[in-house]
């Protein structure tokens, strides 16, 4: 892989607690913790800021490196600024996504089921599997029927090339 | 679902005496074909990182070329790159059969690949095992659970394949058996909690040395000190608790926690 091209991978493990409050109410808390597998650096969390933090600071030093070193201060300050926009730009939705299904993850199963429903509609239209059904008994006695006469119409019309073959090897 | 006894727990543990390739992948990556110890470096890293590749396929599942060249060669990986590979590893393991004959370890099914675990004897495969048994009878068979938790923590070693541990496609494995370890160390020291107090309280020191933010394990060890006649180290440990949640997340222990140190002030 060349230095312009490289990966960052993170671990996102998250531990739910449920637990009753000094009032006897069911509450429920999020521990989470994220690896930056490159360098196995660690950090435990339980804000989705922290989490944010943590890669912005990973892929910085990820942009810093690739860098070529004969670029100039100027460039390598666009190229940073760049790679902070970009970021910027998936941090703003991503605690968000991360968030809803943490709240209603009965809620994302369904939204994920209603698409492959939607999906399979979709390629069932284009396939038109209506139109096809399961072969059933008389439907193979029918083709084998017409298999035979189709062999018997074969057979004949060879004996009728070979006459005209041997005709033509006469004359 | 299926119903357990200790013949199961026996199955797995004499599952090593029947294969005669035993893969440890838990603490070290290691290798021993016919009781001989095959040496780190014998093959290629690639070839070694695709013998490897086959330890974590999911459920034994076998794993298309194209999944294994792609997360192994990324967009650099060929066809002849994987068969080379493939090669190396037949070579080292059955070095008397022909290359083009069928290899006994890794099973090919169309264009995917898996190990063939009717010979292969793989540590995290039977320490997921154990632990499913384990998981299955705790509270109505404990007995048979403890043999299940115990067995399988002989197993584990330490993470799974700690040489891998900057390689992406090694991560999920590990956290998956670092997880399922945890919970056989705080299973086995709830079982044992009141007829061997202080092997419960070594079993969550254990736990804390691979999580220290763990809050389960410190309420365990509580309750064992406690049992012990050591009511100090059970308040000490419940502030190192604290302690550790505060720096590590910022949050104050959980209320059966408090609840239990509160109890145990009182006494």
């Amino acid at each position: 892989m060349s230095k312009n091209d490289q990966t960052a991978s993170f671990l996102l493990r998250f531990t739910q607690k449920i637990y009753e409050d000094e009032k006897g109410n069911a509450d429920l808390q999020w521990r989470g913790k994220i690896t930056h597998v490159q360098d196995n650096d660690q950090k435990n969390f339980s804000e989705l800021k922290d989490v944010i933090d943590f890669i912005q600071t990973k892929l910085s030093e990820l942009t810093m490196s690739s860098m070529e070193e004969d670029m100039s201060p100027k460039e390598k300050e666009g190229i940073l600024m760049k790679s902070m926009d970009i970021w910027k730009k998936l941090a703003k939705s991503y605690p968000k996504m991360v968030a809803d299904v943490i709240k209603d993850p009965k809620g994302q199963v369904l939204q994920i089921q209603e698409q492959i429903t939607s999906k399979a509609e979709d390629l069932s239209n284009r396939l038109q599997l209506e139109s096809y059904k399961p072969t059933s008994k008389s439907d193979i006695q029918d083709l084998s029927k017409q298999i035979s006469q189709l062999t018997d119409l074969v057979g004949s019309l060879q004996k009728k090339v070979d006459k005209i073959d041997r005709k033509l090897a006469k004359s | 679902m299926i119903k357990f006894d200790d013949t199961h727990i026996e199955q797995l543990l004499a599952a090593k005496q029947k294969a005669d390739l035993h893969v440890y992948s838990l603490g070290k990556f290691n290798i021993v074909l016919d009781k001989n110890e095959i040496s780190d470096n014998w093959g290629r890293d690639k070839a070694i990182q695709l013998f490897q590749f086959f330890l974590i396929s999911r459920n034994r599942m076998a794993l298309h070329k194209e999944v294994i060249i792609d997360r192994l060669w990324e967009e650099n990986g060929t066809d002849q790159h994987f068969k080379v590979a493939l090669h190396e590893i037949k070579k080292i393991l059955e070095p008397k059969t022909s290359s083009r004959s069928k290899t006994k370890y890794i099973q090919r099914q169309g264009s995917s690949y898996k190990l063939n675990m009717e010979n292969v004897w793989l540590d995290s495969h039977i320490f997921k095992s154990l632990i499913e048994v384990g998981n299955n009878v705790v509270g109505h068979q404990d007995e048979l659970a403890i043999m299940a938790f115990q067995g399988a923590i002989k197993l584990y070693k330490g993470v799974f394949l700690p040489n891998r541990i900057y390689e992406d496609w090694t991560s999920s494995e590990r956290d998956n058996l670092q997880m399922l370890a945890l919970n056989a160390y705080l299973s086995l020291s709830e079982l044992l909690l009141q007829d061997q107090a202080k092997e419960s309280i070594r079993l969550t020191e254990e736990a804390l040395n691979i999580d220290p933010t763990w809050e389960e394990a410190y309420r365990v060890q509580m309750m064992a000190h406690m049992l012990n006649g050591n009511r100090p180290q059970a308040i000490r440990c419940f502030d190192k608790c604290k302690k550790v949640l505060d720096k590590e997340f910022g949050i104050e222990p959980l209320p059966a926690t408090i609840k239990l140190y509160d109890s145990i002030r009182s006494k």
